[in-house]
């Protein structure tokens, strides 16, 4: 019974959902939102480099190897800590990289279907996925791993709890007062990396970032006391995730990943609404 | 006495450009010593040198007998004070929270902070007068409280140095006063030694056992009964001169001489 219920889907967003509204509470108190989106759009780069090299090189493209998602893992993680530095040394103006970035990666990703699509008269490998996900052809397999990964993401948090507030609340304060905040800064970072590449699957590059900004959004309208910030951001992405696949399962022909984002977008309407009614 | 802070022969440049210049200056343990100078005179690069956010071009510092990044990896050696602190209104902690953040450094990563810790900053919390506030979120408090608890945050970790980078800015007369004797109180029952950092000669002068004047290079260190009133004129000429005050003594002329030279 219990294995029927836990279908791969539910299992990947389920835990997903919940490495998200542990971070998104950070990435909306440190305002990071235009990060998650730097980082998110990035996969489209990593994927658009893979089908270049699928075109220059086909014995890859015929091989067993996951080059996608290695490129893909790895744009992911480079932008993250290019990001990371520019943020923390702030030589150029932290909104203005990003968003170089963010573009770019768009820009060489399109390109790179174009001309894959002339080449081959036919879209590369994931090109939807990594648009919009695809949460209904995962296996088991991976449904596992994102459990796993989304588990050690929120032990990180849960062990370096004080930390990560501190650099939150005031990192110069926290460096001062013996915290390694330059650690904890990429730290997190990477932690943002690891969801958002699992992300993509479920609703692809262009959604995920809205699963890193909803819940934290909603809940510090909630709450300004830490433990129930966290527990009504797992709650409202928790409610979302399981909220958009149950749209999905009534009506096959909405996809999940916009139907995830607009339930938390309508929880976040009504949160606003009501604090401003009462 | 001992020195708690030893600098030696330290300089200090962003690329090209000197900011320090040969400072040479100590601080006893449980003095207080006030840092005036004028606005781009060095100050705010001395307080990042002395915690650890600023490296040293030549020259040591020392605090009790570490580097500046060692002793502030200890966690329990330094506590700071900055200068405007702001703190975003809707941030989810309590004041009693943002305290015992404090702790951070001195518990280290993967540990949970002591319980004689936590006991000491509820003790803090009561010293400090903030007790009846300490369940409020931190962005509710007004100016004056968030120094106090910021002040409490700062000697959480039972710090040997409290640095306060211009904590009397903004403060009305009345309000520096209550402040000068609070921070006096705590410096005794805690035997602190304080570096206050400040251009508000007054505040300076009535707190501090020593006054080091900072511009580029220093140009006094000694009590503040001995400073000599043309240095103080020559020291924030520019400064005042920016506000449309001139001097008794007539606009500033000639060449500046630096007083340790005339000495």
């Amino acid at each position: 019974m219990l294995n029927q219920l836990l279908t791969p889907s539910l299992l990947t967003a389920a835990t997903l959902a919940i490495a998200c509204a542990v971070l998104s509470v950070f990435v909306v108190l440190r305002r990071w939102s235009f990060i998650g989106e730097g980082i998110s759009h990035s996969t489209l780069g990593g994927a658009g480099t893979a089908w270049m090299l699928g075109l220059m090189f086909p014995a890859i493209e015929q091989s067993r190897l996951p080059y996608v998602a290695i490129l893909v893992i790895a744009f992911s993680f480079a932008t993250a800590m290019v990001i990371g530095m520019i943020t923390r040394r702030q030589r150029v103006h932290p909104d203005a990289a990003i968003g170089i970035f963010l573009v770019s990666s768009l820009a060489w990703g399109f390109l790179a279907q174009a001309i894959y699509f002339h080449q081959r008269r036919a879209t590369p490998a994931g090109w939807d996925t990594f648009l919009f996900g695809d949460i209904e052809h995962l296996d088991r397999h991976f449904a596992v791993a994102v459990a796993v990964l989304s588990a050690a993401v929120v032990t990180t948090v849960c062990l370096l709890g004080k930390e990560m507030i501190y650099c939150a609340f005031d990192a110069d304060m926290a460096e001062t007062s013996g915290v390694r905040a330059g650690a904890i800064h990429y730290l997190l970072l990477a932690l943002l990396a690891i969801v958002i590449v699992v992300g993509v699957q479920v609703a692809g590059s262009v959604l995920i970032p809205a699963m890193l900004i909803l819940p934290g959004t909603v809940a510090l309208q909630l709450s300004k006391k830490l433990r129930d910030v966290f527990i009504l951001s797992v709650g409202v992405g928790l409610l979302g995730a399981l909220g958009g696949l149950l749209c999905h399962r009534q009506w096959n022909y909405v996809p999940v990943g916009p139907a995830i984002v607009l339930t938390l977008f309508v929880i976040f309407l009504a949160t606003w609404t009501t604090r401003r009614i009462v | 006495m001992r020195p708690l802070v030893d600098i030696r022969d330290l300089d200090f440049a962003y690329s090209d450009t000197p900011v320090l210049k040969k400072i040479a200056l100590t601080v006893d343990q449980g003095s207080t010593m006030g840092l005036i100078g004028p606005n781009g005179g060095g100050k705010t690069t001395l307080v990042k040198l002395l915690t650890g956010r600023l490296q040293p071009t030549r020259g040591q510092i020392l605090i009790d007998g570490l580097a500046p990044l060692n002793a502030v990896r200890r966690g329990d050696r330094i506590g700071y004070l900055p200068q405007n602190p702001r703190v975003e209104t809707n941030f989810p902690l309590s004041v009693r929270q943002a305290i015992v953040l404090g702790l951070a450094g001195k518990t280290g990563m993967l540990r949970r902070y002591a319980k004689a810790d936590l006991a000491y900053v509820d003790s803090l919390i009561e010293r400090i007068g903030i007790a009846a506030i300490a369940d409020e979120p931190i962005g509710s408090l007004s100016g004056g409280q968030l120094q106090r608890a910021l002040i409490a945050r700062a000697l959480a970790p039972k710090p040997r140095l409290l640095i306060m980078d211009e904590p009397t800015t903004g403060i009305d007369a009345r309000g520096q006063q209550a402040f000068i004797e609070f921070i006096n109180a705590l410096k005794k029952e805690l035997d602190l030694t304080v570096i206050f950092v400040s251009h508000d000669l007054r505040a300076v002068t009535s707190m501090s056992d020593r006054i080091a004047c900072l511009n580029v290079t220093l140009h006094y260190h000694d009590v503040p009964q001995h400073l000599p009133a043309d240095l103080v004129y020559r020291m924030f000429a520019c400064d005042l001169e920016a506000a449309g005050i001139k001097s008794s003594a007539g606009p500033l002329t000639g060449p500046f001489v630096p007083l340790m030279a005339k000495n």
